[in-house]
């Protein structure tokens, strides 16, 4: 939490900022911005939905996944899927979602009697287990991958819009977790899950609705992904990449704050297409790099670091008003 | 008036080793027992089965009627039995009002109309109110004790299981916290308190119970148990008066 000493001018501009950040992002493609830069948009708003919804579990529950690509893959299958049997993009996007959610129950009731890097092992395992079997299943084209039937025409737009508003309904909900009870007793689980179910917590139940709600948001990350590509195939939104980069966001903007995902999110999507077009055999070893470096020296992250700035910044102002 | 509490043959062993064996006794509502005994006696691993931390190998535990057996810990704190914790475990990352709210939120749900009502009257009662705001990490000894206090009560416990509140505090401190725990018990909560510090936990128990290696050795007033021929062989071993075998205090005199 916040201390209240934020008030004033900062602490207005503050609480203002994500409004403004918002009332930026809806006009911005109205001023003729290029189909380019709102692709790479578009992108940046999957990625920072799905910083966010690993967050949730990962950051607030401290239960590090590294199979989140299993949500994000089914969802961007259950979507296209729903797209081709004529089903509207909203309901295709709640498919999505739910099918995510169901596979969070069949992976969390097993795994989270793991704790620790037990845990995180199985998820990898899952992850890896469930692309295989993707790769396997003719239904959905097996290893050459799925089309979505374009029968509609493209806007653009609508994608950039959607994708838009997932992102602030991730942002929206990570904030109301972070107030909630529920928050607290996952904040409660990642500091001493014993102590927390020795004051009534039940951590079992709360890890898995804590999963259930990140697989919903990446689920429907994915759904929207698949929309807008037209193209998905197993070593794409299946891939094991796509897990560790889910994990990476948040750990490079902040883990467990509502701000550090987001920012972590956005660094990736706008910097991912950069370095990978001009480094394609570097970028991992690129991301890997900037992660030790966080890890080693700013466990908090950029939002960390930028927080830290800021009360440099208004700090010696807060002290003259204090003495005049 | 039927026990609040009563532990019927509880024994636990831990692959192979015995660290309870057979241990019964009850409980009555609305008094503070003291639970003693030397290092390794069992205390905390009895402690911890009370509140479903662990489970036991066999026998019984009874709260008001209910069977805990098979409960896990956080049924049992909605059931009405709240533990402390020997070393304490504050969630670091929350403040200290926050580590409250976590027992307020998730506790018990029914109230006494004499309960603190929030985390910050409850903060008040243990006396650390104006540490409300701090971060856990920058608490002394005494106070992340008396914070781990305060977490429990705001679970609303009707039997509160004090594992070792008063070690590595100063006299002052120390008078303190036995000054708390008789205020919790007039408020109708009964209290069983582990404590190596015998001073302090016979100064605050109405009732003893004397472990030792995994059995119950003995139990009564502090009067009775103080006096006790097996309590004072467990805790000091054998003293002059009551060493039966009379060749070692001789051949130790005959060698000086």
């Amino acid at each position: 939490m916040r201390p209240a000493g934020k008030s004033g001018v900062s602490g207005f501009a503050l609480a203002a900022a994500p409004y403004l950040l918002l009332a930026v992002l809806v006009v911005l493609p109205l001023f003729g911005l290029g189909p380019n830069a709102v692709r790479l948009l578009f992108v940046t708003f999957v990625w920072v939905t799905v910083s966010i919804a690993w967050n949730i579990l990962g950051g607030f529950g401290g239960q590090v996944s590294f199979g989140f690509a299993v949500f994000y893959g089914l969802g961007a299958y259950a979507a296209a899927l729903a797209v081709n049997s004529g089903l509207p993009t909203v309901l295709a996007l709640l498919l999505a979602a739910g099918v995510a959610v169901l596979a969070s129950l069949a992976i969390g009731f097993p795994t989270f009697r793991l704790r620790g890097p037990y845990f995180a092992i199985a998820t990898i395992g899952v992850s890896e287990a469930v692309r295989v079997v993707m790769t396997n299943v003719s239904m959905t084209g097996g290893a050459s991958g799925y089309r979505i039937l374009e029968t509609r025409p493209f806007h653009q737009l609508d994608h950039f819009y959607i994708s838009l508003a997932l992102a602030v309904l991730a942002v929206v909900a990570s904030m109301q977790i972070r107030r909630s009870s529920f928050g607290l007793a996952l904040i409660a689980i990642r500091e001493d899950e014993d102590a927390a179910s020795d004051l009534g917590v039940n951590p079992f139940r709360a890890k898995l609705l804590a999963h259930a709600l990140a697989a919903a948001l990446t689920g429907a990350a994915g759904g929207v992904y698949a929309q807008y590509a037209a193209y998905i195939h197993p070593q794409g939104v299946f891939a094991f990449s796509i897990g560790v980069a889910i994990l990476l966001m948040p750990i490079i903007g902040g883990v467990g704050t509502i701000w550090g995902p987001v920012i972590g999110g956005v660094v990736y999507g706008l910097i991912q297409d950069e370095l990978v077009a001009s480094f394609p055999q570097l970028h991992l070893l690129i991301y890997g790099s900037l992660l030790i470096l966080i890890v080693l020296f700013e466990p908090a992250g950029l939002f960390g670091l930028l927080d830290r700035w800021f009360r440099v910044l208004t700090g010696p102002r807060r002290i003259r008003a204090a003495n005049p | 008036m039927p026990p609040i509490l009563s532990l019927d043959r509880v024994s636990k062993n831990f692959a192979g080793l015995t660290a309870l064996r057979e241990v019964s006794f009850e409980l009555q509502q609305g008094s503070i027992y003291g639970l003693i005994g030397p290092n390794g006696a069992g205390k905390t691993t009895l402690l911890s089965i009370i509140a479903g931390s662990i489970q036991p190998t066999s026998g019984a535990v009874i709260f008001q009627g209910r069977n805990l057996i098979g409960a896990k810990s956080f049924a049992v704190v909605r059931a009405g039995v709240v533990r402390t914790h020997q070393v304490p475990k504050p969630f670091r990352s929350l403040s200290v009002l926050e580590n409250v709210e976590v027992g307020i939120r998730f506790g018990r749900s029914q109230w006494s109309a004499g309960d603190p009502q929030n985390a910050a009257q409850i903060l008040e009662w243990v006396g650390i109110a104006h540490l409300a705001r701090a971060s856990t990490a920058t608490l002394s000894v005494g106070d992340q004790k008396r914070l781990e206090l305060a977490r429990a009560l705001a679970a609303r416990p009707t039997l509160l299981l004090c594992d070792e509140v008063c070690s590595g505090l100063t006299e002052s401190e120390t008078a303190c916290i036995l000054k708390l725990l008789r205020k919790i018990e007039q408020s109708g909560t009964t209290i069983l308190y582990v404590e190596h510090n015998l001073r302090a936990i016979m100064s605050v128990s109405h009732h003893v119970i004397v472990m030792n290696y995994g059995q119950k050795l003995a139990e009564g007033s502090p009067e009775a148990v103080q006096n006790d021929a097996a309590v004072i062989e467990a805790y000091i071993g054998r003293t002059a008066n009551t060493d039966v075998r009379e060749p070692r205090p001789r051949s130790a005199t005959s060698g000086s």
